[in-house]
């Protein structure tokens, strides 16, 4: 663990401190973008991406597919987590910058190694790319996002899994059918555990 | 509101500490403005209490249905203010969390004991309910408590870990009803306390303290209005407040013999900074120079695992209302070297947050079944520390100005070397403690966040030194008070509102008495 500097100044400012996770990670990529007081109806469903070319929509869709695919249940595809990215990008500067150079980055480092787009490759040859910028995404400390010097298809790599991960399973897809979530309900008293521990 | 009419009382703030106070001066005949910046909310209809994130495209869930306003700035969160969104956790403290530089020569000695604050403790339990056990523990005093609720397994789990390195797990204590009470009904477990209980089984200010004292005719509440200045006379005696209406923008005044200040701590701090005059110009009541000094907010820490007894064990319904259970301070009677203490938080993640299943490796079919394999297993863990009065201070922004034209409130934040070694031996602790129950740690949280905010308007004997007297009463100017958790001179590692509220009866049953011998 870091030893946190000592001393350290902090001005906090106007954001009250009083936040219930202690945890950056849990503020999920989107929470701050969008207008307070939206509907709390199903969101109308976007046709077009707003910050993609198609190109780089068609990209992000099949590593979104890649990391959380249909199996008994539904994957980050029918769960509509390529619009939740594209919606999450567009509305933050950091992360289109990210996006815009990394995509490219990754485009030229496919063709160069494996002769065509990463579209272009078949299913195993796709996984065969991502697996090693996966291991190096999952060898890094939760704090070095963003952190200068990493390999743009590592960044790449990471962001679109962390917000494949946070769209598909608040999405009803992801939380109801597939992880099982059961609360929000009434009861009468609350369980003795009754478990062998 | 007459423009010409005097109040006894006016209070402004209308959460935790200023509602407890308003309620009980209206109670005690006294006639009380309560001025709030923020909207009246009604807690049935105006929260998005059920609401789940795929409802919103950016999966956050607002506070506030469409339409409904509040919470928009810490100056007008709305009558009940952060009491409507809080976990109720609630604590009595200890003598030791009173008396620390008695004890261990650290932090600063409250000029009260914990005798003195108990019988306002059982007023406020006996008044809004908090269930608990009686664990007869010398650091976390018990008090008259309905029944506690059932631990969750996954507490149990921990319970069993904790116990294999000499460390007690308890039953939380939370204003919370365990059993219907006074026409509120029992929570149901829905596990949407802070995103306002919509049954009101949680407390909060408006509808457990303001809303039944209108009856006494006694209480106005002046919701809309953002308080702008404490005036001052040339005698030396406030004469009431001005503000600013949050939807008109008009200025307006409300006058009273009696000023108290409950903005929660730093806001608080804030409007004394702002109140500038001829007598006082670096602020109101601040001849000591310590007004924004001595900030003491707790500090957490925190770690994400996996119990690894529910990997893989199908999910169940255990939202409950949220956390179940609680590490009190384990540390005075053991060997370290730093002052003071931690308790521990856990277990009150709700299992709409998910923001952890980024970080669980790999990708493909595996990654995701190891994402749900893990889902009911998933527990954060968050000690919070005691902060000892140092550097740490609240000013105001020469440059920053919030929406309605008035100065932000910044908060510097020191970490000292005591406040680096709780922060890092709770760390160690914390994980000692997981793998001993089990668990597979995710993450671990490597720098201290501030939490609760206190200090700033300390209270002690000496007026040299401190802002307020034990009665929360200016040092200063007579009949000025701050009552919130400003005026803590120590922090103690406990939840602090119920201390807030505590002191809120005991202040009250004094200015009511000090008003009737009119020597205020
Ligand atoms: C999510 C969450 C969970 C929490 N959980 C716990 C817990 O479990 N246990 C615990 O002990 N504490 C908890 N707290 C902290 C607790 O809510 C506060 O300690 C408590 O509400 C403080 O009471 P207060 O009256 O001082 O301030 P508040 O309740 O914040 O009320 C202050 C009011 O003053 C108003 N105000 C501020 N400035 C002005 C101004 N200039 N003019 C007019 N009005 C103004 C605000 O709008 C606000 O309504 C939690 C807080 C949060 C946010
Ligand atoms: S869990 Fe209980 S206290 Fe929390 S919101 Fe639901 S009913 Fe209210």
């Amino acid at each position: 663990m870091k030893a946190p500097r000592r001393e350290a100044l902090r001005i906090v400012g106007a954001i009250s401190s009083t936040c219930a996770f202690p945890f950056a990670a849990n503020e999920l990529y989107a929470q701050h973008a969008g207008p307070h007081g939206e509907s709390p109806a199903p969101p109308p469903a976007r046709t077009q991406p707003e910050f993609f070319t198609a190109e780089e929509f068609a990209l992000v869709s099949r590593m979104a597919d890649l990391i959380i695919p249909a199996t008994s249940t539904p994957g980050a595809l029918a769960a509509g987590v390529p619009m939740y990215i594209d919606m999450v990008v567009s509305r933050n500067q950091e992360a289109q910058r990210l996006f815009r150079t990394s995509i490219a980055a990754f485009d030229l480092s496919c063709r160069a190694r494996r002769g065509k787009p990463f579209l272009e490759l078949d299913e195993a040859a796709q996984i065969e790319v991502l697996t090693p910028l996966c291991e190096a995404a999952d060898a890094e400390a939760p704090s070095a996002q963003g952190r200068a010097g990493r390999k743009p298809e590592v960044a790449l790599f990471k962001a679109v899994k962390s917000m494949t991960a946070d769209g598909y399973y608040t999405s009803k897809a992801g939380l109801i059918d597939e992880l099982g979530y059961s609360g929000n309900t009434v009861m009468a008293e609350f369980p003795v555990c009754t478990h062998e521990h | 509101m007459a423009a010409d009419k005097v109040y006894d009382v006016v209070v402004v703030g209308a959460g935790a500490s200023g509602g407890t106070l308003a309620a009980h001066l209206a109670r005690a005949g006294v006639d009380v403005c309560v001025i709030e910046g923020g909207p009246a909310i009604n807690t049935r209809t105006d929260f998005n209490t059920h609401a789940l994130p795929y409802q919103f495209e950016n999966r956050a869930i607002p506070t506030m249905k469409p339409g409904k306003p509040g919470f928009d700035s810490e100056r007008s969160r709305g009558v009940g203010g952060k009491s409507l969104t809080w976990n109720a956790v609630a604590w009595r403290f200890s003598e030791r969390d009173f008396k620390g530089r008695t004890y261990e020569g650290a932090g600063e000695d409250w000029p009260f004991h914990y005798a003195d604050l108990a019988p306002y403790y059982s007023a406020i339990e006996r008044e809004v309910g908090v269930c608990g056990n009686r664990d007869g523990l010398e650091d976390l005093p018990d008090g008259e408590f309905l029944p506690p609720v059932p631990m969750k397994c996954t507490d149990v789990a921990v319970m069993k870990g904790a116990a294999k390195l000499g460390v007690k797990v308890i039953h939380v204590r939370k204003a919370t009803l365990s059993r219907p009470m006074k026409g509120r009904p029992a929570c149901h477990f829905c596990g949407n306390c802070m995103a306002g209980c919509d049954v009101v089984a949680k407390y909060n200010s408006a509808d457990v303290h303001l809303k039944p004292a209108l009856k006494t005719g006694k209480l106005t509440i002046r919701p809309n209005a953002i308080v702008r200045e404490v005036t001052v006379s040339n005698e030396n005696r406030v004469t009431g407040v001005k503000y600013i209406d949050r939807e008109s923008r008009r200025e307006g005044e409300v006058r009273a013999c009696v000023v108290v200040v409950s903005c929660a701590c730093v806001q608080s701090v804030a409007l004394l900074q702002m109140s500038k005059s001829r007598l006082y110009p670096d602020g109101l009541g601040n001849s000591s120079g310590h007004l924004g000094k001595h900030f003491i907010p707790h500090f957490t820490g925190g770690v994400q695992c996996f119990l690894g007894e529910f990997v893989g064990k199908t999910s169940v319904n255990d939202e409950g209302y949220l956390d179940h259970a609680y590490i009190p301070s384990f540390m005075h009677n053991r060997k370290r070297d730093y002052a003071r203490s931690f308790g521990v938080q856990f277990n009150y993640q709700n299992r709409r947050a998910v923001g952890w299943a980024r970080m669980v490796k790999g990708f493909g079919a595996s990654y995701k079944q190891a994402v749900k394999e893990r889902y009911p297993a998933f527990l954060t863990f968050a000690p919070y520390g005691e902060m000892l009065p140092g550097k740490s201070h609240v000013d105001l922004d020469p440059n920053v100005k919030d929406s309605y034209g008035l100065p932000r409130a910044r908060r510097h934040v020191f970490y000292s070397e005591n406040d680096i070694k709780i922060f890092k031996d709770m760390t160690k602790w914390s994980v000692e403690i997981l793998k001993a129950a089990g668990a597979d740690i995710l993450a671990v949280g490597e720098e201290p966040r501030t939490n609760h905010e206190l200090g700033g308007a300390r209270m002690g004997a000496d007026p040299k030194t401190s802002v307020v007297n034990q009665w929360c009463q200016s040092h200063d100017v007579k009949n000025l008070f701050v009552v919130d958790g400003a005026v803590f001179p120590s922090a103690s590692e406990k939840n602090p509102t119920h201390t807030m509220m505590a002191l809120a009866a005991r202040t009250a049953e004094r200015i009511a008495g000090e008003l009737k011998r009119r020597s205020l």
